[in-house]
């Protein structure tokens, strides 16, 4: 199987009546295995909507989506919760660690999830923390840790399960440019180590220019 | 540890984290620790003086009566006699009674004469002493309704004695009572006398077994009267104050529980945002559902079982160091009884689980049920 995404007529919209909004309409789209994908326009397009498609997090009101070569429709709740801990890492914009979590605890959680003990997921998130030079913050909380660090965090919470698809939704769009740099470096390292299928959602063109393909999204006419 | 438990600890805990959360789950924790140590205790409160009164009434009162069916004397022959020897455990008394009027220098009041064969002079209740001021050495006239004819017309036959003793009212005992011997009291007594027969179990622990234990030893038109009949009216009213007081502060716990069930709502809204990072990782709507509702048992259970506990040693320290004493004179006791049974915190307990339980699981449906990117969004 060589394609992860395969999208078909997506069509996706807010509101009823006169205060519709469609976000997507008819999208298609296909991701091989290993490609990374930036997805760029501007606000409003259904960057952040595609997104949350991909990941499970919503269903298009009409269209054809297949992950990993199945078809997600038919999934249940149960599949659709088990598959976003399996096989789908999640970076958001805001880095989304559970303020209440050590960062080892904000990373360990999707084992703890998946059923893995709490022993067994926090050493595993140990070891990914200290491949990403965060071995010193382990313990530390999220408002313990700058915009850089957090991102980091996030992005070895989106990996410590092993999926094999990696969606961030601007995930430097709250960082400062050198901190940018050095997180978008870090997902292209992992995802060509890992071998990963990644969609990344970014305002930053020239970012979205080192990645294998851009998707550029614009407004319905 | 699963990530339920993980996160319901952590949020129950987080102390130094999140105060308000935490706080208002203090605030909840100590409102169902108070409506179940305020129960437990009222409950051990009632209890304490209910089993006090039914220890009085076992041991001062009669266990069983026999009395004739349709009134008058019971019927002669000698199973009384055959009665006394078959059942060597209990006192038996035969007792005579008819009203009279006892009098004083204080003034006139009705009161109930028994002839007890087992009584040598003239005693009196409390109830009487108190309304006709006597005591010990006084003197006491009663007027017979039976009457003498002399030339003046009918005179109620009357006698005057020295009060020989006052004793303690029974714990139902609200009338006037006059006891003395049949012989000193025989002109008193007319043919509407009723005769009855009181049984008293030498082990007053047998008491509810008396009445069954001698009803194949009794004549036709003898009527046994058991204990739990004889005390009925008031085993009854013991029951239902029980039954209605623990239910009224029982409502206490509903009130903690509906205080309960908004700061987990308030928690839900406030954790909408985590809830839906957690389901984006892959937490199911039941495990958040589980979430919530292990947070409200944390909460509520565990002050439940808590304020339990509080309760029970308040109460067993009330009573063992006597702290709530009772005027003398005015009450059979001396200080406020407690008494805390296994029955009466087993009730507790599930209450509070219960109320815990009902309040978790509407903020519990809510959180689960809630969309997880309107939660992304609220991020």
């Amino acid at each position: 199987m060589s394609e992860v995404v395969r999208a078909v007529g997506l069509v996706k919209g807010y509101g009823e009546g006169a205060r519709r909004v469609e976000v997507l309409q008819g999208l298609d789209l296909v991701v091989a295995r290993g490609e990374m994908l930036a997805v760029v326009g501007p606000s409003g397009v259904g960057k952040s909507t595609l997104l949350h498609l991909l990941g499970l997090l919503d269903r298009p009101e009409a269209g054809e989506l297949h992950l990993f070569g199945r078809s997600v429709g038919s999934l249940s709740v149960r599949e659709r919760a088990r598959w976003r801990n399996e096989k789908i890492g999640f970076v958001f914009q805001f880095h989304a660690l559970l303020p209440e979590f050590t960062l080892e605890e904000n990373v360990a959680m999707p084992r703890l999830i998946a059923g893995e003990s709490q022993q067994q997921a926090l050493a595993a998130a140990r070891q990914l923390l200290a491949s990403l030079g965060l071995s010193e913050r382990c313990r530390h909380f999220p408002d313990e840790l700058s915009g850089g660090e957090q991102q980091r965090g996030a992005v070895a919470r989106a990996l410590v399960g092993g999926p094999e698809l990696l969606l961030a939704d601007e995930p430097t769009g709250n960082l400062d440019a050198a901190a940018a740099e050095a997180l978008f470096e870090l997902l292209r390292e992992i995802h060509l180590s890992r071998g990963l299928s990644s969609v990344i959602v970014t305002h930053n063109e020239a970012l979205a220019g080192r990645c294998d393909r851009v998707l550029r999204l614009g407004r319905a006419a | 540890m699963g990530p339920t438990g993980l996160i319901a600890g952590r949020y129950l805990l987080g102390l130094k984290r999140r105060t308000h959360v935490a706080a208002v789950s203090a605030i909840s924790f100590v409102a169902m620790a108070l409506g179940a140590g305020a129960l437990t205790l009222t409950l051990a409160l009632l209890e304490g003086f209910q089993s006090t009164i039914r220890a009085e009434l076992r041991e001062s009162g009669v266990h069983a009566r026999l009395r004739p069916r349709m009134g008058g004397a019971l019927p002669p022959g000698p199973w009384l006699a055959q009665l006394r020897q078959r059942h060597p455990e209990l006192e038996v008394r035969v007792v005579t009674a008819t009203t009279v009027w006892a009098v004083s220098e204080h003034g006139a009041v009705p009161a109930a004469l028994e002839l007890d064969e087992a009584v040598t002079g003239v005693e009196i209740n409390r109830v009487l002493a108190a309304r006709l001021v006597l005591g010990v050495g006084s003197r006491l006239t009663v007027a017979s309704p039976r009457t003498n004819l002399t030339p003046l017309g009918p005179v109620p036959v009357r006698r005057t004695f020295t009060v020989a003793e006052v004793r303690s009212s029974r714990p139902t005992e609200e009338r006037a009572v006059i006891r003395t011997s049949p012989a000193m009291g025989a002109a008193l007594v007319g043919g509407g006398a009723v005769q009855s027969v009181e049984l008293r179990a030498r082990d007053s622990h047998r008491a509810w077994e008396v009445a069954s234990s001698v009803q194949g030893d009794v004549p036709e038109g003898v009527e046994v009267v058991s204990f739990q009949a004889l005390n009925r009216p008031l085993l009854a009213a013991l029951q239902l104050e029980r039954a209605m007081i623990g239910l009224g502060v029982a409502l206490v716990i509903v009130v903690a529980a509906l205080n309960l069930l908004c700061n987990l709502a308030l928690l839900a809204a406030e954790k909408r945002a985590d809830v839906a990072i957690l389901s984006a990782l892959g937490l199911e709507p039941r495990a958040i559902f589980r979430l919530f509702l292990a947070l409200g048992l944390g909460i509520g259970a565990l002050g439940g079982v808590v304020g339990t506990g509080i309760g029970g040693a308040l109460a067993t320290l009330f009573d063992r160091t006597r702290l709530l004493p009772l005027p003398r004179g005015v009450f059979l006791l001396s200080h406020v009884p407690f008494r805390v049974t296994t029955g009466a915190v087993a009730v507790v307990i599930a209450i509070s689980v219960a109320a815990a339980l009902f309040a978790s699981l509407a903020p519990a449906r809510a959180a689960a049920r809630r969309d997880v990117l309107e939660g992304l969004r609220y991020e």
